[in-house]
């Protein structure tokens, strides 16, 4: 099966937004008007209603320089995906083409994968039902795996008009990404490929022109210890605990009963006060 | 049985205060481990209608918290002395408590089995009392930073759900054989009227906790069994 990865070159990227329209119109996504940023990015990050946010970063190299860094920022889909560790309803699955998409049958607005995602990319929407009734769902990009299914590209790559943004085989992606990040080092020489081995790689990968924590990027994201320590320890743990003292307690309550007859036959029972 | 020959008198074992406390914490914790199940295993996912959807189910689990917080609260306002003296038996290990539990297996499966001397609360239930107060400070502490993540950091919301899966599921394991024992052993079973009233009778009391029925005894608190006058009502 050929696996598939969008590939993000941030030093091809000049801020048009255009990703962020094609996103929403794409998706069906309401407008989310935010109060001003300080800055011209719109909104603090992704959200329920916007699942990819162009960052501005005014960054100052080692040489005293100030460089405007742009990132298109969405959901990493990861390989080991931390949300759909953690999910309690199993409504988070990965697609065949290495996407990682929320079920909202499913979903029961837990916000579990909300807390646990190592690059906090999802977020809870909440909704009014007919009898006016709250509930939540969890919201992220899907990749637009729909069109993927459709054999079409991811609305914000075929927007892309610098050809920051491309999609396509992975082998041929992650080549590619390294190639630029050998022609940008003369410029950014902390220039590198972000697709951490924490979480099993990424299907979005990026080339960023500078360190991930310039970006608000973890160096070494990874899915929680604490998600391992629960889902693969504890939750088995515990079921099997259960099960153990309840058979424990069948064996007590039979081996009693067992006793206590052959006690009758015998003597009358044992005495007992 | 065997208790056909025992005088017929009951003693009050616990204050009203505790009864209160303990129906509420029980009701309490079964409440909540039913509004969790379907968030627990998918197989219980039918449990969803039942509380009005995951919404109803989530806001169910939240009222029966507070309720799960409050007994302790109870004892401490309405019976300090009682907690006081709980809280010392928990602390004070003795020879006799770790001879209790040979022959407390003994008596679980039915086995011939002599009673240890003990005081108000046998080493069994000591177990059971700090098992369970520990998985209570587990789920409640964890309960906050699940309830208000936005008021905690992200490392600590991340391991509250651990520490609420752990409290729980060790929770529901204790609390399995807490209420068999009370339920359906049959040498126990008076405890459980005990727990619902306050009051058991003198003659079991006496057998499992003699320690503590003597001490009674001899601050004129509680009759004397030995005293001819039971006797002969026998």
């Amino acid at each position: 099966m050929t696996k598939y990865m969008k590939y993000v070159d941030v030093t091809k990227c000049d801020g048009c937004r255009a990703c962020m329209v094609a996103c929403k119109n794409w998706n069906d996504l309401p407008a989310d008007p935010q109060d001003f940023q300080g800055s011209v990015q719109s909104h603090p990050k992704v959200s329920a209603d916007t699942w990819n946010v162009m960052q501005y970063i005014e960054h100052e190299n080692g040489k005293g320089d100030l460089e405007y860094l742009f990132r298109h920022s969405a959901c990493f889909h990861c390989t080991d995906a931390a949300c759909e560790k953690v999910c309690p309803e199993n409504a988070i699955s990965y697609t065949k083409y290495g996407t990682v998409v929320i079920d909202h049958d499913k979903c029961v607005g837990c916000g579990y994968c909300v807390q646990n995602c190592p690059f906090e990319v999802i977020s809870l929407k909440e909704y009014v039902d007919k009898n006016g009734d709250k509930y939540r769902k969890s919201q992220k990009c899907t990749m637009c795996t729909d069109r993927l299914e459709e054999g079409l590209q991811p609305a914000c790559v075929t927007t892309c008009h610098t050809g920051s943004l491309e999609f396509g085989e992975e082998t041929a992606m992650l080549k590619k990404a390294e190639q630029r990040v050998q022609e940008i080092k003369g410029r950014f020489p902390n220039a590198q490929v972000y697709n951490p081995q924490g979480v099993g790689g990424t299907h979005t990968i990026y080339v960023l022109a500078e360190k991930p924590s310039v970006y608000g990027l973890p160096e070494n994201p990874k899915v929680p210890t604490s998600a391992v320590v629960w889902k693969d320890y504890a939750q088995p743990i515990g079921k099997m605990m259960l099960g153990a003292t309840t058979m424990a307690l069948v064996g007590a309550f039979v081996t009693n009963n067992i006793i206590s007859r052959k006690n009758k036959d015998q003597d009358g029972g044992q005495g007992h006060e | 049985m065997s208790n056909q020959n025992k005088p017929d008198v009951k003693i009050r074992r616990f204050p009203k205060a505790f009864v209160w406390a303990h129906a509420i914490n029980g009701i309490a914790f079964f409440a909540l481990y039913f509004t969790a199940l379907p968030m627990y295993t998918e197989f219980f996912d039918w449990l969803y209608p039942v509380f009005g959807g995951p919404e109803g189910a989530r806001l169910l689990h939240r009222i029966f918290a507070v309720i799960f917080i409050t007994p302790t609260l109870i004892l401490a306002i309405f019976s300090p002395k009682f907690l006081v003296m709980w809280i010392k038996e928990l602390i004070t290990w003795k020879k006799r408590d770790i001879a209790f539990f040979g022959n407390f297996v003994k008596e679980l499966f039915g086995f011939k089995f002599c009673h240890v001397k003990q005081t108000f609360f046998n080493a069994g239930e000591k177990i059971n009392s700090i098992l369970q107060m520990f998985c209570a400070i587990l789920v409640i502490a964890s309960g906050f930073t699940m309830w208000l993540p936005q008021f905690f950091p992200r490392a600590l919301v991340q391991w509250g759900y651990v520490l609420h899966n752990i409290g729980f599921g060790l929770g529901i394991a204790v609390i399995v054989g807490h209420v068999y024992l009370s339920v359906i052993h049959k040498h126990s079973r008076p405890g459980w009227s005990g727990v619902v009233t306050g009051k058991v009778p003198a003659w079991w009391a006496k057998g499992h906790y003699a320690d503590w029925y003597d001490e009674e005894v001899k601050q004129g608190n509680f009759p004397d069994l030995d005293d001819p006058k039971f006797k002969k009502e026998a």
